[in-house]
């Protein structure tokens, strides 16, 4: 049976069907009641083993970064509803990085005086001499052209991730509304990883730029703005070593 | 004698006022399909709430069209 030689690569809720499979099997060969448990004792402890390395990986990764404490918040670790188009079925996500909050709040200014500046232009005489028709419309241009700017900034933010999984690190940008950018480097391909916090907005908060030099195609992967980008950077450092460890034992998918 | 030009200023006006709001609408259908994109390659918790709000940036647009053909 082909499965139960290659355990550690099904994922665990194919146990179900391993144990269907053994069953039909110990009907058709007539296997040893004690062979059968011999079987599932292995099994069994091959799984744990693989359980208590993910679980000692998450509780290391829980360590560094912290847990998620909103869904909008830039950082999100394991997080359980995330997930992406590109992602091999078997792919965990271990972590999902947007731009710190503080990159949002230029935007935010704007938009507020932009929603107030209708109401601040009644002050201004000229203004009651435009026909009323005009007004409206140009009301409703206004509201319609601010809306615009404030959901495109915020689109940008939101859809602006970066992703670290078990196997690659990913860069998904979305620059304006007709420019997507998509890019990709296994964990096992990065030779170089430094960051950059400069500026007094990037010191206070502590954000900064994750530069991630790779042998892959794409030379550098950027994680622009991300909040504590020196947990990043340690969390890449476990996951690497972690990849190293899964080279040498043979675990690699 | 001057002629009397307010007749084409105020065509001149609704035919302005129709072309932008109709370029602004293609800008709103932009934005949603762009949105749709999005949405598709990444999930998240929100995406419903942009879709929604996609839409009805798109309705504001159509009714910006009627107006202006109406009132213009």
């Amino acid at each position: 049976m082909t499965r139960a030689k290659n355990l550690d690569m099904v994922a665990p809720d194919d146990m179900v069907e391993t144990k269907r499979e053994l069953r039909n099997e110990i009907v058709e060969n007539k296997v040893e009641p004690a062979m059968v448990k011999d079987i599932n004792k292995t099994k069994k402890k091959k799984m744990v083993a693989k359980t208590d390395i993910t679980g000692d990986l998450n509780d290391r990764i829980y360590g560094i970064v912290g847990h998620t404490k909103h869904s909008l918040s830039s950082l999100l670790v394991n997080p359980h509803v995330f997930d992406f188009e590109e992602r091999a079925a078997e792919e965990k996500i271990i972590l999902v990085a947007r731009p710190h909050w503080f990159t949002n709040v230029s935007w935010i200014i704007i938009s507020i005086l932009l929603v107030l500046a209708p109401s601040l232009l009644g002050f201004i005489p000229i203004i009651d001499d435009i026909p009323a028709r005009f007004k409206t419309i140009g009301v409703l241009v206004w509201y319609l052209i601010t809306f615009a700017y404030a959901f495109e900034n915020f689109l940008s933010w939101y859809f602006d991730v970066y992703i670290i999984t078990d196997e690659r690190v990913i860069d998904i940008s979305f620059n304006n509304l007709l420019d997507k950018k998509f890019s990709e480097a296994k964990l096992s391909m990065i030779q170089d990883v430094t960051s950059r916090v400069s500026g007094l907005g990037q010191t206070m908060f502590n954000y900064g730029t994750v530069y991630i030099q790779t042998a892959a195609e794409v030379a550098e992967i950027q994680f622009e703005m991300i909040p504590n980008p020196e947990k990043i950077i340690k969390v890449l450092q476990l996951l690497r070593q972690e990849e190293e460890r899964e080279t040498l034992e043979g675990r690699v998918r | 004698m001057f002629p009397d030009f307010t007749n084409y200023l105020v065509l001149v006006e609704k035919i302005f006022g129709i072309v932008g709001s109709l370029i602004y609408l293609i800008f709103a259908l932009v934005i949603v399909k762009q949105v749709n994109t999005m949405t598709r390659n990444v999930r998240d918790k929100f995406n419903g709430i942009l879709i929604v709000f996609s839409y009805i940036h798109l309705v504001v647009a159509i009714l910006l069209v009627f107006l202006a053909w109406i009132i213009l």
